[in-house]
C-alpha cells in the first residue's frame, strides 16, 4: 500500500464547504492588487503604440517630465524598434495621481513611421499581401500528424463531407486588469501582482531586472480572474518596478480596460478545411484537415484536431498565421474549444448523412469506456436526463418564427498534478497553520488547502489557517492547466500526515500505546477502536511542548491523476426573423476524480459553461480591416452575458474518489459552444460553421439554406 | 424588451440620465449644483477643490480635482477599496453604489456632484461587529462568488433590488441584476443568493 492515501470515509472531502474567503469578498475587505494603497504611493501609466505596425523614430519625454506631479518617466522602446500591434508598450510615466499620470502620458511625444499592417488571416495568407513584420514571414508551418491509410479510409467511406469551419478570437477580459504595485527597499523588491503564479512572477522580475530571485517577494492574496493570461510580470510589471526604482516611491500600475483587451492575451482563431468520410454503417473512416489560425504578432495557434472521436485514418496539417494584433496566451482549456467546435459540427453533418441520431453516432465513434474516458456513459445517461428522446430531426417543424433544437458535444482534458511544496505548523495551543505558495484565482484553492488539512487532523475547516499567495511560502506552480487542485492538495495531505505522525509520537506515551494505534477524528486524538481512550485536540497539542511541530512536505504520486471526460447537452431557441439565439438549457456531465469541495467544484463547472455561452453567442475581438484598430476594446461593445442571458444549467459531477484529485477549471468550458451550435442547426436546419453565432451569421445561414442548402 | 418594472425605468435608462447630468453639473459649484445650473455656470478647477462626501454615514473631506470620479475619490483618496473599477465606463456594474436610494455606476459619476447625498458602498454593509448583511450572507452560503471582483457590485445591486422589491419575481431579479457582469460565471448562484436573501429576510432587508 502506498504511504499516502485519501481517507476511505472522509468527513469533509466531497462535501459542500463554503469558501473561506467569502466574507472578505462580499464585504469588500479582500484586498486585490487593484486595492493595495501604500504610503507615498504614486501611479504609473504606459504609453502605447496607436499603430498596429510601425517603426519608432523618436521618443521625447521632456514635456511629460515637466508635467504637474510627474515623478518618473522611461522609454521602453528605442528609436528604430518596430511595434507589431496596437497597444505595444513604448514608454511610461509615473505621477502623484492617476489623473495626472494619464495627462503626462499624453504629453509623451513618440514619432512613428507607419508600416503596412495585417489585420486578418486572409490578408496575411494572400500571396502579395502586406507583411506583419519587416523581418519574419507571415506564416509558419505548425502541427503535422498522419496516421493510417488516408486513401483507403476514403475508399471505405459511403459518404464524404467537405467543409470549412472556423472560430474567432476572444480576449480574456479579466475583471481585475493586469497590473502590479511595486515597492523597493534598497535592492529588494516587493511586488503585489494580479497573477496566477507568484513564484513564476518572482522569477520573471529577477530575470528582467537583473537581481537575485531571493530579493523578490511577490504577493497575491486575492486575484480578479486570469483564465490563463496572468503568469508573468509582463511589460506592465517590469515597467512598474522600474518606475518605482526611478521615482524612489511605491508605484501602482494597473492597466485600463482598453490596454487589457489589446495587450494581455487572447484565444487564437482557428480555421480548418476538412474532408471527412463515414461508412454507410456510421463508422468514421477518414479525416483530412488543413488548419490555420492566428495567435497575433508572432505567436502560435495550435489546437487538437480531429478532436476526441476515432478516425482510424487521418491527416492534419496546421499553419500558424501572424497578424498585427496582441499575442495570444493560454485561455481556459487552450486549443480545446476550437478543436472541439471544428470537429463537433462536422460530426452532426456526418450523422445526418448516415441518418443516425447524433448521440448514437457519437457513441459508435467514441473511445471505449475507461476511467478517464466516460463519454459513452455520459451520452447515455445525459440523453435520459435531458429528454433527448423529445428531440426532433433536423429542422423544427413548428410554425412561427421561434424554432427550438437540441445539440450535444463532448470534450476531454488532462489536469494532472505536479510538484508542489507545503509546510505545516502545529502549535501547543492547538492552532494549525498550513502554508503553500500557491494562489487562489477564484477557484477556491485557499478553501481546498484548509479542507485537506482539516480532514487529515480530524478538525473543522475553521480550525485550520491556510496561508497562500506569497513567495515567502513553499514553492507551488502556476495556477494553469487545471493542475492546481491536483498539485496542491496532495502536498497538503502528505505534509499534514507527517505532522500528525509527529503529534501521535508525542501523545502515544501518555495514552500508553504506540503511535500507530492512534487516530485523529472529530476534534480528538484517540486509540483506534476505543474512542473514549484519548484526548481532545487541544489537550493532545499541549504535549507538543515549546517547540512547535513544524513539517515540510511535497506532492507525491498516488493522490492525484490526470484525464477527464465530459459531455454537454444544449437546448436553444432561434428567432429566424431576427437571427437571435437564446440558450434555454444546458446539461453538463463531468468528472474530476475525487471531489474536494462540492460547492466550489460545481461553481467551476457553472463558470465554464457560462464562459462558453459567451464564446458561442456574444464576445468577439473585432479588428478594423483598414486601420488594424480594435473597434470594441471596452465592455459595452465587447459583449458578455448578463443575468438575463444565462439559461437553466444542470451540473452532474461524477465523483471518482479512487482516481485521486483532478482539476476541473477548464474541461467544462470546452464543448458548450459546439453543443449550442448543433442545437441551432437542429432548430433551423441551417448549419453555421463559424463562431460566434451572431444574428447576422444566423440569418445568412438561413438565407443560404433557403437558396439550396448549407449542407 | 421586458415590461418596465417598479423602478419606473431601467437601470440603464437611469444611468443614461445620470451621465448627462454629470456633464451638466461637472462645471457647477459643489453641493448646490442644481441651483447654480439655473442661475448660470460657475467654473471650478482646474486644480484641487474641496469636496465633502457622506459615505456609509461617515463624512469624508477631500481636496480633489473636479474631474475625479466618485469611485476614484473613494478608492484612491479615502482607501475604501471594496467597490471595483473594471470597465471604467458604466458597462459592467462592479463599481455600483447606492446614492440617495438609487444605484449608480460610480465610475461614471463625478464625486463633486454627489456632495450632500447619502452614498452607500459595499464597505459599509456589514454591522460594526462584523455580522454580514443578509444579502452578503446569502452570497457566501450558496457560493455566489468566485474570484470575487464583480461581487461587491452584485451585492450592492442585490440590496438595491430587494429594497425596491422585497419579494422579487425571478424576472424582476434578473432585470435588477442585468447591469452587472461576471467573468468567472457566477450568475446561477448569484441569482440563487438574491432569491434566498429575499426569502430569509422576508421582505425586511435591513437598510445598510
Amino acid at each position: 500500500m502506498a504511504k499516502y492515501s485519501w481517507p476511505e470515509k472522509p468527513t469533509l472531502l466531497g462535501t459542500p464547504v463554503k469558501r473561506l474567503d467569502g466574507p472578505d469578498k462580499v464585504t469588500g475587505r479582500a484586498r486585490y492588487t487593484h486595492d493595495i494603497n501604500r504610503p507615498g504611493m504614486i501611479y504609473g501609466k504606459i504609453v502605447r503604440s496607436p499603430y498596429p505596425h510601425a517603426k519608432v523614430v523618436s521618443i521625447d519625454l521632456s514635456a511629460a517630465e515637466k508635467a504637474p506631479g510627474v515623478k518618473a518617466t522611461l522609454a521602453y522602446m528605442k528609436p528604430g524598434d518596430e511595434v507589431h500591434y496596437q497597444g505595444d508598450p513604448v514608454a511610461a510615466v509615473a505621477a502623484d495621481t492617476e489623473e495626472r499620470a494619464r495627462d503626462a502620458a499624453r504629453l509623451v511625444r513618440v514619432r512613428y513611421d507607419a508600416l503596412p499592417q495585417v489585420s486578418s488571416e486572409a490578408q496575411a495568407m494572400a500571396a502579395d499581401g502586406p507583411k506583419w513584420s519587416t523581418t519574419q514571414p507571415n506564416t509558419r508551418a505548425g502541427q503535422r500528424a498522419e496516421t493510417g491509410d488516408l486513401e483507403a479510409g476514403f475508399r471505405q467511406a459511403g459518404h464524404i463531407v467537405e467543409q470549412t469551419y472556423s472560430t474567432h478570437v476572444i480576449t480574456h477580459v479579466c475583471l481585475e486588469t493586469h497590473g502590479a504595485v511595486c515597492e523597493w527597499d534598497g535592492d529588494k523588491l516587493t511586488a503585489w501582482v494580479s497573477t496566477q503564479g507568484v513564484h513564476q512572477c518572482a522569477q520573471g522580475f529577477a530575470q528582467a531586472l537583473g537581481i537575485p530571485q531571493t530579493n523578490v517577494r511577490v504577493i497575491t492574496q486575492y486575484m480578479g480572474g486570469g483564465f490563463g493570461s496572468k503568469f508573468a510580470p509582463d511589460s506592465q510589471g517590469i515597467i512598474c518596478a522600474k518606475l518605482a526604482k526611478a521615482a524612489k516611491a511605491p508605484v501602482k500600475l494597473m492597466l485600463d480596460r482598453k490596454e487589457e483587451h489589446l495587450d494581455t492575451g487572447n484565444r487564437p482563431s482557428a480555421f480548418a478545411k476538412i474532408r471527412a468520410g463515414v461508412s454507410s454503417g456510421g463508422k468514421l473512416t477518414a479525416f483530412d484537415g488543413q488548419s490555420w489560425g492566428t495567435g497575433g504578432a508572432g505567436a502560435g495557434s495550435g489546437f487538437p484536431l480531429p478532436y476526441l472521436y476515432q478516425f482510424p485514418n487521418r491527416r492534419r496539417v496546421h499553419t500558424d498565421v501572424y497578424i498585427n494584433a496582441g499575442q495570444q496566451r493560454a485561455m481556459r482549456a487552450p486549443g480545446h474549444p476550437q478543436g472541439c467546435f471544428l470537429t463537433e459540427i462536422l460530426m452532426d453533418e456526418l450523422a445526418d448523412r448516415v441518418k443516425m441520431d447524433p448521440v448514437e453516432f457519437r457513441i459508435k465513434n467514441a473511445p471505449p469506456l475507461a476511467p478517464n474516458a466516460q463519454w459513452i456513459k455520459y451520452f447515455q445517461e445525459g440523453a435520459k436526463r435531458f429528454g433527448w428522446d423529445k428531440r426532433h430531426a433536423t429542422g423544427d417543424p413548428t410554425p412561427g418564427p421561434i424554432k427550438t433544437g437540441m445539440g450535444v458535444s463532448a470534450h476531454l482534458w488532462g489536469g494532472a498534478g505536479r510538484g508542489s511544496q507545503a509546510h505545516v505548523d502545529l502549535m501547543s495551543d492547538g492552532s494549525v497553520v498550513v502554508k503553500c505558495g500557491t494562489q487562489d484565482i477564484g477557484t477556491g484553492t485557499r478553501t481546498l488547502v484548509a479542507i485537506v488539512a482539516a480532514e487529515t487532523f480530524g478538525l473543522p475547516v475553521s480550525a485550520v489557517k491556510p496561508e497562500i499567495g506569497d513567495t515567502i511560502y513553499p514553492f507551488s506552480g502556476g495556477s494553469g492547466g487545471s493542475t492546481t487542485a491536483a498539485s496542491v492538495t496532495p502536498a497538503i495531505r502528505t505534509t499534514s500526515v507527517n505532522a500528525l505522525d509527529q503529534l501521535f509520537a508525542k501523545v502515544a506515551p501518555t495514552l500508553g500505546v504506540t503511535p500507530d494505534q492512534l487516530a485523529a477524528e472529530g476534534g480528538r486524538v484517540f486509540v483506534r477502536g476505543n474512542n473514549s481512550k484519548g484526548l481532545s485536540w487541544k489537550d493532545a497539542c499541549k504535549l507538543i511542548g515549546t517547540e512547535p511541530i513544524s513539517v515540510d512536505g511535497k506532492w507525491e504520486d498516488g493522490l492525484s491523476s490526470s484525464g477527464t471526460s465530459g459531455v454537454q447537452f444544449a437546448e436553444a431557441e432561434v428567432d429566424i426573423e431576427t437571427g437571435v439565439v437564446r440558450v434555454k438549457r444546458i446539461l453538463a456531465m463531468q468528472d474530476c476524480g475525487l471531489i474536494v469541495d462540492k460547492l466550489t467544484a460545481e461553481s467551476q463547472a457553472y463558470g465554464g459553461v457560462i464562459a462558453a455561452i459567451n464564446f458561442a453567442l456574444f464576445e468577439d475581438r473585432i479588428l478594423d480591416r483598414v486601420t488594424g484598430q480594435m473597434v470594441n476594446p471596452n465592455m459595452e461593445w465587447y459583449l458578455l452575458a448578463g443575468m438575463s442571458d444565462v439559461p437553466k444549467i444542470d451540473i452532474v459531477l461524477n465523483n471518482m474518489p479512487e482516481r485521486g484529485v483532478i482539476g476541473i477549471g477548464e474541461p467544462p468550458t470546452v464543448s458548450t459552444a459546439s453543443a449550442i451550435a448543433n442545437a441551432v442547426r437542429n432548430a433551423t436546419g441551417a448549419t453555421i460553421r463559424s463562431l460566434p453565432l451572431h444574428p447576422h451569421k444566423v440569418l445568412a445561414a438561413l438565407e443560404q439554406e433557403r437558396a439550396g442548402g448549407t449542407n | 424588451m421586458s415590461p418596465k418594472d417598479g423602478f419606473g425605468f431601467s437601470r440603464r435608462d437611469f444611468l443614461k440620465t445620470a451621465g448627462a447630468g454629470s456633464l451638466a453639473t461637472a462645471v457647477t459649484a459643489a453641493g448646490v449644483a442644481e441651483a447654480h445650473a439655473q442661475a448660470g455656470v460657475r467654473a471650478l478647477g482646474p486644480g484641487d477643490v474641496p469636496v465633502t462626501l457622506t459615505v456609509n454615514g461617515r463624512r469624508i473631506d477631500l481636496r480633489i480635482e473636479p474631474r475625479v470620479t466618485l469611485l476614484d475619490a473613494i478608492r484612491n483618496r479615502a482607501d475604501l477599496t471594496g467597490n471595483k473599477r473594471v470597465c471604467d465606463r458604466g458597462a459592467c456594474g462592479a463599481c455600483t453604489m447606492i446614492v440617495d436610494g438609487r444605484t449608480v455606476y460610480s465610475c461614471s459619476t463625478l464625486a463633486i456632484e454627489v456632495q450632500g447625498k447619502q452614498i452607500r458602498t459595499v464597505d459599509g454593509l456589514a454591522s460594526a461587529n462584523g455580522t454580514l448583511h443578509p444579502v452578503q450572507q446569502a452570497f457566501c452560503d450558496v457560493d455566489g462568488l468566485m474570484c470575487g471582483f464583480c461581487t461587491p457590485g452584485f451585492v450592492v445591486s442585490t440590496i438595491a433590488l430587494l429594497e425596491k422589491h422585497p419579494n422579487p419575481t425571478p424576472e424582476q431579479a434578473r432585470k435588477g441584476l442585468d447591469g452587472n457582469i461576471c467573468r468567472c460565471g457566477t450568475f446561477v448562484r448569484v441569482m440563487e443568493a438574491a432569491m434566498a436573501a429575499a426569502t430569509s429576510s422576508a421582505g425586511g432587508v435591513r437598510r445598510g
